[in-house]
């Protein structure tokens, strides 16, 4: 048998030698950037292909802004489908990507634009912003194919911004909903012991302290996202973390004594007993927040993602749950984190120079409309791109209901909004995910682990960093 | 003494698997060894018409890659320690369960049920059994609120808790849950096969070992083992097959970061590489992978040459 | 005398030597039970897990600390599993993959493992030899070569062959008929055609029902498949008419917040799974109705 499975290796060597040549269809553009044409959308007609991660729910939103989007443009087709969450859609997309089916407009993480940019599928929106082509609509009005100067102020500039991560100042996205991370407080404990909510990460330590004077029992504050934790702390300090310029090695630049310090601080405390992440404590920390029984562990305060504000909610109006902007370095100088999905337009050797300005047209839609942006927000619990949201009369009433118990999603998208000016969102490029996955684990057992070796820690995820990135 | 008529009827017999397979796993495999030898190939960039040298660069990023003994090692002990034990807790259960007449619909149809069981009821199953929450250190005593299942074992008998899978947990605890899951994630199929593979063995040689009144512990290793021994070579070189390329499993109860202890294996790496496309050291990865299987399941054949029975 | 006294002396012996015997078996017995017992607690404990967390209501599914018995038992999971999802549909459509792959499958297998088990042809080990090598390579590399084969070379997009043809060919469960095959004495099939009886009539007669038992395993470890695969068919159809019953659950309990609604969603697997189980426990018979008929050699 031996003899024969080295035949058959042999057999495929040879096979294997006469394929190399062989590769996969060339398509290629020279660059990302689009021509808009003299008449813009001409109004022929064309289908277009939405991927995207909505639940059932957001669907419903979704199809009938696609009806009114038709009332504008009833030629253009829009067939939309979700792909599954997140990991999903990225691992879809760049399969089809190769076979040169991608749908032409997709939900979006910078981490997934800069795989799209690798083989120059997404189209860059910059000479789709600044076209002043005007075309007709079917109600008889008219707009330019481009951004209004006032459409372009209107958006959170954090968000906006969020599409020029790549390195190269284009604009690859638009958003399109947003969460960020925000601080639940137990509002009932808090005025019970004339607390004062943290704004600084000092006076969080104080408070923390506190705390465990008043109930040595609890863990005073759980952090949900450990990842988010690491880089937010190094956006606050100004500490660099990466970038999106540069090859290989030169995209990482966290292993340093300032980043180092920041994570022994929090080592000291975990070892003080202020603090807890999800993966140390063994569940999602809004457990712990919510837990109402001081037999067991429990918290009074979480950062926690906006969008997850329902698992918040403790059982029974238990007690009142407030809600801040996370604590910063630098209050004069505020940042948080930018999640949720931002739309991309994608493009290959079968798309027409029709659907991606259709695409276009779809994006622009979904991202400005004040209907749509302020329905799916309410929907979802996650915040408007758009400031203009708030002055919707409809929307601004679903915010004023917003209390700390039962309408806490309205609390939190309120709070987020207040913090508009203050997003960020780290650089993207091949490789920035596996960044984002080992500081967070970089960062859990630098707490955790009993006797932690913290250059060791940095080294490792610097490594393997540089290791995937080139 | 091979007839040309025969001959030929074996190809038409063989015409559609082999019509299949050419198209949907030779193919692919041509394209990974090639991917494998053109240096740091990448799919997305390929598009854009980049060419490769031909090389063999890709095996050598892969042997360099830091983790790549651990990863390895972690494969290993997998297979190593799992596919055995499985393999006799599973011919166990197919021999008692062919051996009971009371109960003995009842108790199959609950070896069936890991099939209609949902793979993320497992995960959840595993949290509950192995996850540590809300541990702390209150005056150098160890306190936790939910230890888990089987560290209320190990207390009702006197044993001090593990921390299983926490962010505190060791390497060697992060693997015997590893263990454990892949042992009780084989078992269903080989119960399965096994006991299909047990009707197949003619009842009269059990009817002469009771006359004689052999013992049970004989019946097995004399009749039962060697009559099964087609079966169980299937259950070993296929399960080593399998161990070899383990991945979700470890997903499934550490999630995508694998644990504190990076209980990563061969596949693992695959993943990773494909994830920030790098077709061509997965590829290369795929292959060395193949490599060690090959080697393995050379030797399994080996040995079970001499005891299979057909 | 002396005859009478050896007689009662060896009867009592023979007695003795029974009644410890019967001990013994029924000690035995007990053992078997105990170890069945306790493997079987192992096996469904998985099972239970999916029953009562299709019964908690999701604030109680979220706790940290698992219950272990729902406390309020939630049958309005099942009600909304029913109504959210269009659980009609993707069971169909499941049932339709899943039963025509199986049977295709299980042709192919039965076809291929008689070829390598019975005939005599140049190159059979060698050929048998590169089916287990293709086994050996982690297949996570063909998808996308699959892809492009699928979508755009045989322009399967969208149809069911998509989902069905590239995974007729299962080298593991051919590998396994074959080693079942191979128990089944060759005379019988030198003596069938002594008779002259056709090799398919052979194959159908005899070895079918001999390997009967493997080959309900297989069938039921192939129609799993189709319950269970979720990349490729999302990745080759786009069109919800062609959706399966994985993709279907994964995405209609999906809150806004990406977070899925497991309660609700283990509730909708309970509901599907449970004609698939009937299944099983069809099949289970035959399984264990054995082939004491005798005719396999040891």
């Amino acid at each position: 048998m031996k003899k024969r499975i080295v035949a058959v290796l042999l057999l495929v060597a040879m096979i294997m030698s006469m394929m190399v040549a062989c590769g996969g269809k060339k398509k290629s553009f020279e660059s990302t950037d689009v021509k808009v044409p003299n008449s813009g959308y001409d109004g022929s007609k064309v289908t277009i292909k939405f991927a995207h991660t909505m639940g059932a729910k957001l669907q419903e939103v979704l199809n009938y802004h696609i009806g009114e989007f038709n009332k504008l443009y009833p030629n253009i087709t829009i067939e939309h489908d979700t792909y599954g969450g997140w990991a999903d859609i990225a691992g879809q997309i760049n399969t089809e990507i190769i076979g040169d089916n991608q749908p032409n407009i997709a939900y979006c993480y910078p981490d997934h634009v800069a795989t799209y940019n690798m083989s120059m599928t997404t189209v860059s929106m910059d000479n789709l912003i600044s076209s002043t082509v005007e075309i007709e609509r079917a109600d008889g009005t008219k707009e330019i194919m481009g951004l209004t100067q006032e459409q372009i102020d209107d958006f959170i500039p954090g968000f906006y911004n969020e599409g020029k991560v790549y390195g190269d100042d284009k604009m690859y996205t638009l958003p399109m909903s947003k969460s960020t991370e925000v601080l639940y407080y137990n509002k009932t404990f808090f005025e019970e012991n004339g607390l004062s909510v943290p704004t600084t990460w000092d006076e969080m330590e104080a408070v923390c302290k506190k705390i465990l004077e008043i109930d040595p029992k609890c863990v005073p504050l759980g952090y949900d996202s450990e990842d988010n934790m690491f880089i937010t702390m190094c956006e606050q300090n100004n500490y660099p973390f990466t970038t999106a310029s540069g090859e290989g090695k030169d995209h990482f630049l966290f292993n340093n004594d300032q980043c180092k310090s920041m994570v022994k601080r929090f080592r000291e405390w975990y070892q003080a007993g202020y603090i807890t992440t999800e993966s140390i404590y063994g569940s999602y920390t809004s457990a712990l927040f919510t837990e109402l029984s001081k037999d067991v562990l429990h918290s009074y305060m979480c950062v926690g993602s906006s969008g997850g504000a329902g698992y918040q909610i403790p059982e029974a109006r238990a007690f009142e749950v407030g809600v801040a902007p996370i604590p910063q370095a630098d209050p004069a100088n505020p940042k948080v984190i930018s999640q949720g999905p931002s739309l991309c337009i994608l493009r290959g050797g079968k798309t027409t120079d029709q659907q991606v300005m259709a695409s276009w047209l779809f994006v622009k839609y979904l991202t400005t409309n004040l209907a749509f942006q302020t329905e799916f927000s309410s929907t979802s619990g996650y915040m408007p791109v758009i400031k203009s949201a708030q002055d919707n009369e409809a929307y601004a009433g679903w915010l004023n209901r917003a209390n700390g118990y039962e309408y806490l999603t309205a609390l939190v998208v309120k709070v987020g909004l207040e913090a508009a000016d203050g997003y960020f969102t780290s650089p993207a490029f091949n490789g920035s995910s596996v960044a984002r996955t080992e500081v967070g684990k970089l960062l859990s057992q630098a707490l955790a682990k009993d006797n932690a070796d913290i250059d060791k820690l940095f080294k490792d995820a610097y490594d393997e960093c540089v290791y995937m990135a080139s | 003494m091979v007839e040309s008529k025969q001959q030929w009827k074996a190809w038409l017999y063989l015409a559609p698997a082999i019509l299949l397979l050419l198209v949907f796993t030779v193919w692919p495999i041509i394209n990974t060894v090639s991917m494998a030898f053109q240096e740091d190939y990448c799919a997305q960039r390929a598009l854009m018409g980049e060419t490769y040298e031909i090389g063999i660069e890709n095996f050598k990023k892969v042997l360099d890659y830091g983790n790549f003994v651990d990863y390895l090692t972690n494969t290993m002990i997998l297979c190593v320690a799992t596919v055995p034990i499985s393999t006799i807790l599973a011919l166990l259960i197919a021999v008692a369960l062919n051996s009971i007449k009371t109960l003995q619909k009842g108790l199959q149809t609950i070896f069936f049920l890991p099939y209609v069981t949902n793979s993320i009821a497992i995960g959840m199953v595993f949290a509950a059994m192995f996850n540590v929450i809300g541990f702390r250190k209150a005056g150098g005593e160890a306190l936790a609120d939910s230890w888990g299942i089987i560290n209320n074992v190990i207390m009702f008998f006197g044993g001090k808790p593990v921390d299983w899978i926490g962010a505190n947990s060791s390497l060697a605890a992060n693997r015997f849950v590893v263990m454990v899951y892949s042992v009780w994630n084989a078992l269903p199929f080989k119960i399965l096969i096994l006991l299909g593979g047990l009707q197949s063995i003619n009842k009269q040689y059990y009817d002469a070992a009771r006359v004689d009144g052999t013992p049970r512990a004989r019946v097995l290793t004399k009749i039962t083992i060697p009559l099964l021994s087609p079966m169980l070579a299937y259950v070993v070189i296929t399960g080593f097959i399998g161990g070899f390329k383990e991945y979700s499993s470890i997903v499934g109860i550490f999630g995508d970061t694998m644990g504190p202890n990076d209980m990563n294996t061969m596949v693992g790496y695959i993943y990773k590489a494909l994830s920030t496309q790098k077709q061509g050291a997965a590829s290369a990865a795929a292959l060395i992978l193949f490599g060690i299987i090959l080697v393995v399941t050379l030797i399994n054949l080996r040995v079970s040459k001499k005891r299979v029975h057909y | 005398m002396a005859d009478k006294n050896m007689t009662t002396m060896s009867d009592r012996n023979l007695q003795s030597i029974t009644t410890s015997q019967r001990v013994k078996s029924i000690l035995g017995k007990a053992g078997i039970y105990l170890f069945l017992g306790i493997m079987a607690l192992i096996v469904l404990f998985p099972f239970y897990w999916m029953i009562i967390s299709s019964l908690k209501n999701l604030s109680e599914y979220r706790k940290a600390i698992p219950t272990f018995w729902p406390h309020e038992i939630q049958w309005i999971n099942y009600v909304n599993a029913f109504n959210t999802a269009n659980l009609g549909r993707l069971f169909l459509n499941t049932l339709y993959v899943g039963v025509v792959s199986t049977i295709l499958s299980v042709i192919i297998t039965v076809i291929t493992a008689f070829a390598f088990a019975r005939l005599e042809f140049k190159g059979k080990e060698l050929l048998f030899a590169m089916l287990l090598a293709t086994m050996m390579i982690p297949g996570e590399l063909f998808t996308i070569t699959n892809y492009i084969t699928v979508v755009n070379w045989l322009e399967w997009g969208n149809t069911f062959t998509a989902l069905i043809v590239p995974f007729l060919v299962s080298v593991f469960y051919i590998y396994l008929l074959r080693q079942n095959f191979l128990q089944i004495p060759n005379e019988l099939y030198l003596a069938a055609k002594v008779d002259g009886t056709s090799d398919i009539k052979y194959l159908w007669k005899v070895m079918v029902p001999l390997a009967l038992p493997t080959l309900i395993s297989i069938t039921i470890l192939k129609m799993m498949g189709a319950w269970n695969t979720y990349i490729w068919p999302k990745l080759v159809t786009t069109d919800k008419e062609y959706e399966l019953i994985t993709n279907g659950l994964r995405n209609a309990f999906t809150d806004t917040s990406g977070q899925a609604d497991i309660p609700k969603q283990m509730a909708a697997v309970a509901i599907v799974s449970a004609p698939l189980f009937l299944v099983f426990l069809f099949l289970r018979k035959y399984i264990m109705a054995g082939v004491s008929r005798s005719g396999i050699k040891g």
